[in-house]
């Protein structure tokens, strides 16, 4: 008995392993996908997984490692060249640039994180219960996620400054206003194919709860797919955040991060290109790393997605419109 | 059809009304009164005479209830435009209109660069999946994808314009001007376009017609351009127009880099300068126009694609 009372799914005979394990209700963590392994996927999923280990241990470990304060002026030292004891050198206000690469990431990734995080959360629920629900609820959100996800988020964000005034509450609010529309689209597609499922109509007949249903069934089995999505969303959101910073209107003085660092470094472009090249460099490494490994989460699914014939003919995730977002 | 453009047309009815709350409220929000705002945008002095403040709160009917005012703006914006800039005391209209102008042929101009490489070696890629063409294909439109604009876009001025001397710097007063901020704008569409071309060629080079008409000894090369790229234009067409959308104002970064009059600079400007009428014009032009194209866009695709038009709920 205790099997059909539970609402968890029945294995069936013809059931693969792997179809079993994505169907039992386990949370699998980020980690645990990572650690799962590079086999069978893209040379450059192991690439982007290495170079994000890198700059996140470099990024925790910021206090302790960075050689100097990142503050301290030397204005005598100033736009001085790689040497001992300052490896990248100096900027204008002879203030060390390895030191500054090394907390402004730290401002620029958890701002990015931060965003993404909420982006993530809210628009797969919203996507998740539109399609459970249904009905007038359904056509609003997907009616506003055409909308929303037609316009640029610089042109938010200028929007939002007009209105509020800068500010990280502004700069997060800008980025999460059209940023969780690609995660609510996603998840309406999923939650589609999911609730079409024989464990959902189990868990239905059951009499178990419309939002018990999307917690324990639907959010589960879309993990891997919306993680993909928000390594994908990551890089985007690292590199507006840093737009919005080398505008003058994100990360605000006395705190730095790494659009900042490049406004600060155009006037000393040809005396010290590296002032202008190193912040860049380090927003490119980090957003090809995360644009990397979401791409290879995303093959990798795409591909054992294939193979099972779903139910109902899910409208596609528009996969294109998704990544085009990125503006 | 009917219910789809029915439909369409009430949100963009809807997004409309919700825009303009919200662009009219702009003076309101924050601290100070509108008045004070309107006048040290207009005056750029600290020190405000009250009685000044006070005889324009009269002026601009600012001592009435907000929904009289809203009504009242909303009407003169339909018939009689946004009204004067703070900075620059021209029409808004007559700022906007060539900006968008300058901002459209910068947007094509990116969008078409990247367009051009993007379909050769997006379908190079798919006619060689797996292998070191593909691999080295996918490396550089993750890279492209990733490379922020006001990173590249400096580093070309500098290479270009001050090294080599071959390029100007900032400015739009001729052909040469369009070249490096076009190049370092079309750096991320390329990478999506070629994502996009290769997934769409690689399904269509799957499709059961494609061996049919192989087998039916159509050379690889036509099979490719007169079964292949027609169907599997249709992706990289949507995501053209979308960016195209997002590029008419979302291309503040560059245009603030390479000194460019575009509709991204002048938002940006207005923005710093508080030059309200001009934000307000400005934003429910771009965030309109956003919508609009993209609607037309899906109209497009369902005309020219019979297969979804059916399913044009989702």
């Amino acid at each position: 008995m205790p099997d059909t009372m539970s609402t968890r799914p029945v294995p069936r005979p013809n059931q693969r392993p792997s179809e079993l394990r994505s169907a039992t209700p386990h949370r699998p963590n980020v980690l645990s996908l990572l650690v799962r392994g590079a086999q069978g996927r893209h040379w450059t999923f192991a690439v982007g997984v290495v170079l994000l280990a890198l700059v996140l241990l470099v990024l925790v470990l910021t206090p302790w490692i960075s050689p100097h304060d990142p503050a301290t002026q030397d204005l005598g030292n100033r736009l001085a060249g790689p040497s001992a004891d300052h490896w990248f050198g100096t900027d204008h206000l002879g203030r060390d640039v390895l030191s500054r690469l090394m907390w402004g990431g730290r401002f620029s990734v958890t701002i990015a994180a931060i965003t993404l995080v909420i982006c993530a959360v809210t628009g797969s629920i919203i996507g998740a219960l539109a399609a459970r629900r249904g009905g007038w609820l359904d056509e609003l959100v997907m009616r506003s996620v055409d909308v929303l996800i037609c316009f640029p988020d610089v042109v938010i964000a200028l929007f939002l400054i007009a209105l509020f005034g800068t500010g990280y509450g502004t700069l997060i609010a800008a980025l999460t206003i059209t940023g969780w529309t690609p995660f609510a689209r996603l998840m309406r597609g999923l939650a589609l194919e999911i609730n079409s499922k024989d464990y959902v109509e189990a868990a239905e007949i059951l009499g178990s709860p419309k939002s018990y249903i999307v917690f324990r069934h639907v959010i589960p089995n879309a993990s891997r797919p919306v993680v993909a999505m928000g390594f994908l969303r990551f890089g985007h959101k690292l590199i507006t955040v840093g737009a919005l910073s080398y505008l003058g209107l994100g990360v605000q003085p006395p705190d730095s991060d790494w659009g900042a660092m490049l406004l600060d470094a155009q006037p000393y472009m040809e005396r010290a290109p590296s002032l202008g090249v190193l912040p860049g460099a380090a927003i490119f490494v980090t957003a090809l790393s995360v644009t990397m490994i979401g791409q290879g989460l995303d093959i990798k699914k795409r591909r054992k997605r294939a193979k099972e014939p779903t139910a109902i003919p899910v409208p596609p995730p528009s996969t294109a419109l998704v990544e085009g977002e990125a503006l | 059809m009917l219910t789809f453009l029915i439909r369409r047309g009430m949100t963009l009815v809807v997004t409309l009304l919700v825009v303009s709350v919200l662009a009219f409220l702009i003076p309101y929000a924050g601290e100070g009164d509108p008045a004070r705002k309107i006048l040290r945008a207009r005056v750029n002095d600290p020190a405000l005479d009250p009685a000044q403040v006070e005889a324009l709160t009269k002026e601009l009917g600012l001592d009435r209830p907000l929904y009289v005012q809203y009504v009242d703006w909303l009407r003169e914006v339909l018939t009689g435009g946004f009204g004067f800039s703070f900075t620059s005391r021209t029409p808004v209209q007559e700022l906007v209109v060539p900006a968008l102008g300058v901002s459209v042929s910068l947007a094509l101009a990116a969008l078409l660069l990247a367009l051009v490489f993007a379909l050769p070696l997006g379908i190079w890629a798919a006619t060689a999946r797996g292998g070191k063409v593909d691999n080295a294909v996918t490396f550089m439109s993750q890279s492209a994808v990733s490379a922020p604009e006001y990173w590249v876009g400096p580093v070309m001025v500098l290479i270009f314009a001050r090294y080599l001397g071959w390029l100007p710097s900032g400015g739009w007063t001729g052909p040469a001007y369009i070249v490096l901020p076009a190049t370092a704008l079309a750096l991320r569409p390329l990478g999506y376009f070629t994502q996009v071309t290769r997934a769409a060629m690689s399904d269509v080079l799957s499709a059961p017609y494609i061996t049919a008409a192989r087998s039916r000894g159509l050379s690889f090369p036509r099979t490719l351009v007169r079964h292949g790229l027609r169907n599997s234009m249709l992706p990289v067409m949507t995501l053209f127009s979308f960016w195209f959308a997002g590029l008419l104002g979302g291309s503040v970064v560059v245009e603030v880099i390479f000194n460019i009059p575009g509709m991204g600079r002048l938002l940006y400007t207005s923005v710093i300068n508080n030059d309200v009428p001009v934000i307000q014009g400005g934003m429910m032009l771009i965030l309109t126009l956003a919508v609009v194209i993209n609607t037309v866009t899906d109209l497009l695709y369902g005309v020219l694609n019979p297969a979804i038009r059916v399913s044009s709920h989702a």
